[in-house]
């Protein structure tokens, strides 16, 4: 059953890859097959991007890539050589959570929470272009997140809360 | 008992400080979760986090017939690939290990017992799309697929049956020893719906198919075991749901005592919703590799895989339904026959074909009733649980009869309805089929949700005038409510029932009734604050912060002084677990009563401690106190005193008994292995629904609900839990399908053909509660965790059908999911 190594095998080829990840430059070497998700998850350790699908629909592994969000496994980590990228965990500050997260907590807007990064991370994109969306806006913006938990009822209470609190100056 | 108002439908939320501070009781307030920080964060470690140094992948070989012979499998090229380490198949399996538990091991044939045997990999003949044939084992996953697309498989394809109704014929048999493809079935006849049929003014019958969804939780299965070497044990971390009661498909399949393959499942799972229960080949095939190659081997199932093959797939059932009615517009018989095709192999869930019995008449009085169904085998993914096991199709059927017998006897939906609805003054009240609904009155619930109705019909949604223009541009607008029961809190005992003499069990006494008790445990830590340990396991339901919730009011501390952990398969007893609806009951009767332990354990230490009796101590605020004022002893104290003793007084655990085990009234049942659901959640839905005749989309402009779980222990979980329901509700009455071509090849296999409702597809949903307490239960808690994937897709259906009314279409709403073509279907067929 189990084989020895033989042959002149070298490994993979890999490519030398930085990306500032949440204010900190990453240098990697990577396969070129490696999916974003992946490097943000394996190569950088920060499991809050979440790999729900690995198709682009369920939204569980939005992060923000120069400023936008997108889906972290529709791209390859080579893609993203020399660029900033956003994740969940950059968000809260000085053990202080961010007030989209909070708003999340207050408002019972997760439950088991995997597609929860993606959601905070969509938030964030959506009060950045739109500070004071309306229920319609906040449907349009989130409609590339699936949750399978809370049915969104309060997801949009907290979007909503978010909002108010971000405009208050924070 | 009483029945309090409608609420207000905002829940009552506290922020944390505020409950911490002002609270005079933390259980009822929508407290804050505790398990919120940590996922918001990023941090919360769920199942694909786990990665142990040294660990290899595993990747699956997974059969692309849903039929066929496995005539070979080469896996040189694999074994040749230098990152590769290890290849399994069948023949490496058999060798060492023992088939899979299934839910029907053996099956009556002509030539004896033949037993119907799965293994984790497919032997001599594979049976499904999906099915793992080979697994690989390699540095990474991206390399375990290298290696696993260099197996060349051989099949030689045979005729596949994919429709449960066709497998009954038996042309194709998906296991040729057994020679049937219909492995179990049952009729059950409940008081004498023969003379009933015969003698009622009227007998409607109806046909209904309910498509094969499932839950499809954003978090796919997965494992990390590891073999030690030294002690010959696994430790098996993954995200199984109910790992304290199922353990035994991964221990048995390994032939491996249960103390020695320790599961443990991660704080967090993304989501199980009953799907995750049966994910034992996974961890089976991660803990052979493990023991084999003597490293951690981690396997994360990918959404293709888990959508097609992953052992995960619901109820698939079709019905005919037929109610005796008499021209007063009684209810007077109610005959049920449905085959439900479970897939490939009878898995565990075998029983969720009889769990609609707890519910069998739903919220109507009808004595006389016939229950028949039969289990059917085909070539797709076999079946699991999925939230609501199969009441949810059979509610929907039910409703669809009873709108067909409305029309019949010419009257009013709503008002039929009513007339039949079980009174208060009949509660408790014991269905034909021997199951008791607690307490509630449903009447009220139904005038309730019609006064909402009404409302929208005075200027709102549904103003005659706003109908009417509505319908000039072909879009019909209607609702049709109806009450309808979650039934809480499954009793064990009966789960087997189809592995029992069902014959032996009419003479069957009280006293062999074996029921399971949810195990709790708490400690005093050092610092006076406390520890209670879970024996089940969570994916979402905030079971972290019920518990500390209700144990800070039985221990007069805060919640934020008590920490809650889980135990694994070794450290808990077996005992069920997070299912069923039980969580709210079980762990809040578990909860008051180690509490009640740790106090009166806190005290004897005290009295023990200053020499006095056991009068001359009380518990207060965290504290034991002398009552002659002299001395007080805190938590942080009585930890310290206790710490020397041999036996530890401040670490204490508690069974909660079943709640019905200690009522006669549910004997018969029991005894007769009826499914046992001792509390009877219920409520009233009204999706006002807006069906385009000219595309057949159906849109849910708003959806109301009125609901009742008894005392509501944390007011936001239950909303949040109706939610949830209702929102999959709507993904199954509207989008989700797991449709198959006649050769059994599965057409979705991804999120962009299996529809999950986005924000965009749930309406707005508006909550009222009542509260009747449920009589049977320590804090008169009702289960609440099915309840909204049970009535909001009987809802929508009804009100599908309210709305094309007047185009006179025959049943436009038989057929679950109603998606736009078979809408269009129906509006075609009524045109000609």
């Amino acid at each position: 059953m189990s084989t020895d190594s033989t042959g002149d095998y070298d490994g993979p080829v890999t490519e030398e890859i930085s990306v500032t990840v949440n204010g900190e430059t990453v240098t990697a070497e990577v396969e070129p097959r490696l999916k974003l998700s992946d490097f943000l998850r394996n190569e950088c350790g920060l499991h809050g991007v979440r790999v729900g699908c690995e198709h682009g629909v369920c939204g569980a592994c939005t992060v923000q890539q120069e400023g936008r969000t997108v889906k972290s496994c529709l791209s390859y980590a080579v893609q993203a050589d020399g660029m900033e990228i956003e994740t969940v965990e950059g968000l809260a500050e000085d053990g202080s959570l961010h007030p989209i997260q909070e708003a999340f907590h207050e408002t019972h807007a997760l439950q088991c929470g995997f597609c929860t990064s993606g959601f905070v991370m969509a938030t964030k994109e959506l009060l950045e272009e739109n500070p004071d969306p309306s229920r319609e806006e906040i449907e349009t913006g989130l409609a590339d997140n699936i949750c399978r938990c809370t049915g969104y009822q309060n997801i949009y209470e907290a979007v909503e809360r978010a909002a108010d609190r971000m405009e208050g100056g924070e | 008992m009483s029945t309090q108002q409608p609420t207000d439908a905002e829940p009552n939320v506290e922020t944390d400080a505020d409950a911490e501070s002002e609270s005079e009781s933390f259980t009822g307030t929508g407290l804050p979760r505790v398990e919120d920080h940590r996922i918001l964060t990023g941090e919360a470690e769920y199942i694909h986090d786990v990665t142990p140094e040294s660990c290899l992948h595993m990747a699956l070989v997974r059969s692309m017939h849903a039929h066929a012979e496995i005539v070979d499998i080469d896996t040189s090229e694999a074994e040749d690939h230098p990152e590769c380490e290890l290849v399994l198949t069948a023949e490496d399996v058999k060798e060492q290990y023992n088939p899979m538990p299934t839910g029907i091991p053996e099956v009556e044939t002509d030539d004896g017992v033949e037993p119907l045997e799965e293994w984790s990999l497919a032997g001599d003949v594979a049976r499904f799309v999906g099915e793992p044939v080979a697994a690989v084992f390699a540095t990474n996953r991206y390399v375990a697929e290298d290696a696993a697309d260099l197996i060349d498989v051989e099949y030689d394809t045979k005729e596949a049956v994919a429709d449960g109704m066709a497998a009954r014929e038996d042309e194709v048999v998906v296991h040729e020893s057994v020679g049937t493809n219909v492995i179990d079935g049952e009729r059950i006849e409940f008081g004498d719906p023969e003379t009933t049929f015969e003698e009622a003014d009227h007998v409607v019958e109806g046909e209904y198919s309910w498509g094969r969804i499932s839950g499809v939780p954003l978090e796919t299965a997965g494992v990390v075991a590891t073999y030690d070497d030294e002690t010959d044990s696994f430790d098996i971390d993954c995200n199984i749901q109910l790992h304290t009661l199922v353990d035994d498909t991964i221990y048995e399949t390994l032939g491996y005592d249960a103390d020695d393959v320790r599961v443990n499942v991660p704080a967090d799972v993304g989501g199980s919703y009953g799907t995750k229960i049966a994910i034992h080949r996974y961890c089976c095939l991660a803990a052979m590799a493990s023991k084999e190659l003597d490293r951690p081997i981690k396997f994360v199932e990918d959404r293709i895989e888990n959508l097609q093959g992953g052992d995960m797939h619901c109820s698939d059932r079709e019905y005919r339904m037929r109610m005796a009615v008499d021209d007063d517009g009684t209810m007077c018989g109610l005959d049920v026959w449905f085959v439900d095709d479970f897939g490939a192999f009878p898995r565990y869930p075998v029983n969720q074909v009889l769990k609609p019995l707890s519910v069998v008449t739903n919220s109507y009085a009808i004595d006389d009733v016939v229950y028949e169904y039969e289990l059917a085998l085909t070539n797709k993914t076999s079946q699991t649980a999925y939230r609501g096991f199969g009441v949810d199709p059979h509610i929907y059927a039910l409703e669809m009869i009873v709108d067909e017998a409305a029309r019949e006897v010419g009257m009013d939906p709503t008002e039929f309805r009513r007339r039949n609805l079980i009174e208060p003054d009949q509660m408790p009240y014991t269905l034909p089929s021997k199951n008791i609904y607690d307490s509630g009155d449903y009447p009220a619930t139904l005038e309730r949700i019609q006064e909402i109705i009404d409302d929208e019909r005075d200027g709102g949604l549904l103003d005659p005038e706003v109908v009417g223009a509505k319908r000039e541009e072909g879009k019909y607008r209607g609702v049709q409510p109806s009450v309808i029961i979650e039934p809480g809190v499954s009793g064990s005992d009966w789960t087997d029932r189809q592995r029992s003499d069902r014959e032996e069990l009419e003479g069957r006494s009280r006293e062999e009734v074996a029921e399971l008790p949810e195990h709790l445990r708490a400690e005093l830590r050092a610092d006076g604050t406390v520890r209670a340990s879970l024996a089940t396991d969570s994916s979402g339901q905030g079971h972290q912060t019920l518990v500390s919730q209700l144990l800070a009011d039985e221990l007069e501390i805060l919640p934020s002084d008590i920490e809650v952990d889980y135990l694994d398969s070794v450290d808990a007893p077996t005992e069920y677990g997070s299912a069923a609806s039980r969580m709210a009951v079980m762990l809040s009767g578990a909860t008051v009563g180690v509490a009640e332990r740790l106090l009166e354990n806190a005290e004897e230490l005290a009295a023990d401690h200053w020499g006095v009796s056991s009068d001359g101590v009380q518990y207060r605020d965290g504290s034991v106190e002398r009552v002659d004022g002299d001395d007080s002893l805190s938590l942080a104290d009585l930890a310290d005193i206790d710490a020397d003793r041999d036996e530890r007084l401040t670490q204490v655990s508690y069974n909660y008994d079943h709640p019905a085990t200690d009522h006669e009234e549910f004997d018969e049942a029991f005894r007769r292995k009826f499914p046992v659901y001792p509390t009877a959640a219920f409520g009233a839905n009204a999706p006002i629904v807006e069906v385009d005749v000219e595309t057949g989309e159906v849109d849910i402009l708003k959806f109301y609900t009125v609901r009742d779980c008894g005392t509501m222990l944390n007011p936001m979980i239950v909303e949040g839990q109706a939610h949830g329901g209702i929102a999959q509700g709507v993904g199954a009455a509207l989008l989700e399908e797991f449709g198959y071509e006649d050769d059994g090849q599965p057409q979705a296999i991804t999120l962009f053909d299996y529809l999950l409702p986005s924000i965009e597809n749930v309406p707005e949903i508006e909550m009222e509660h009542t509260v009747t307490p449920s009589p049977y239960t320590e804090t008169g808690a009702k289960g609440v965790g099915e309840g909204g994937m049970i009535d909001a897709p009987a809802s929508i259906a009804t009100s599908i059908n309210a709305a094309l009314d007047p185009l006179e279409i025959d049943e436009p709403a038989d057929r679950i999911p109603v998606a736009p073509d078979h809408l269009r279907k129906k509006v075609r067929d009524a045109d000609q």
